[in-house]
């Protein structure tokens, strides 16, 4: 990426990219656990939500950007809960460290608020604050193409 | 692992954003939030859109948990309302 002039790119795929993914990972919820039924609604509902969540992020270009790549790594270590030596290992992250990320201060309180989004978009925690809104156009783009895609399946579920 | 991402963050004095884009990225993100299009003009501060943004995403949020708790259910259910449904149902494995 060159200083001079960066190219700040917020496009996003087109809403069936995301359906494909919502709906391959949808049917691959039930043929993953063949033999473990999740019958208890509040597992479903969970594991849809992880779903929708993880195809967004893979929809949206997986590892290219910075939100979906922290989101994607914070599902699979979930997944992972199990691994018990990753707590002696200094685990090695690409945050840049707070005092670093200072540096490129805009007004307080234009960081205040950069602050509370930085909680809310995965990876912000690391991201300075041009950077992390660039990385927000994005997420929101893609979250609203997600809620779509759910709410055309409800919708189709839901016919009379 | 991934390689590292770009140094910028690094050098930050030689390769700061400018403030043309910070703006730039302002109203980019103003348009994208239905509660500030509407207020076409420019006299939106930055915090208040990034405040409107926090807001913003945090109702997707709780958007994608209530299509998920409907999806759930409606995957479950064996209510035979309609061909379409049942199509959908059997192709998602339910």
């Amino acid at each position: 990426m060159a200083s001079a002039d960066k190219l700040i790119n917020t496009d996003v795929p087109e809403k069936d990219v995301f359906a494909l993914h919502f709906l391959r990972s949808l049917s691959n919820l039930r043929t993953q656990n063949p033999l473990n039924s999740p019958d208890k609604s509040i597992d479903r509902v969970r594991k849809i939500k992880k779903a929708a969540y993880v195809s967004m992020a893979r929809a949206a270009g997986g590892n290219s950007r910075l939100w979906s790549r922290a989101l994607l790594r914070r599902a699979a270590k979930d997944d992972n809960k199990s691994v018990r030596f990753s707590r002696r290992k200094r685990k090695v992250t690409w945050k840049i460290s707070s005092k670093r990320r200072r540096s490129n201060q805009r007004a307080p309180v234009v960081e205040e608020a950069a602050e509370r989004l930085r909680n809310l978009v995965p990876g912000g925690g690391g991201m300075e604050t041009s950077k992390l809104m660039e990385e927000t156009a994005h997420y929101i783009k893609c979250l609203s193409m997600q809620v779509k895609v759910m709410q055309c399946l409800v919708d189709g579920l839901s016919q009379k | 692992m991934s390689s590292r991402r770009s140094s910028r963050s690094r050098q930050s004095g030689s390769s700061r954003i400018s403030d043309d884009q910070i703006s730039d990225l302002v109203s980019k993100l103003q348009h994208l939030i239905p509660e500030l299009r509407r207020r076409r003009s420019d006299k939106v501060s930055a915090s208040k859109v990034l405040q409107e943004t926090c807001n913003y995403i945090r109702n997707l949020h709780r958007e994608v948990d209530d299509l998920s708790d409907r999806l759930s259910e409606l995957l479950a259910s064996t209510d035979d309302n309609s061909a379409e449904a049942a199509i959908i149902r059997s192709l998602l494995n339910y």
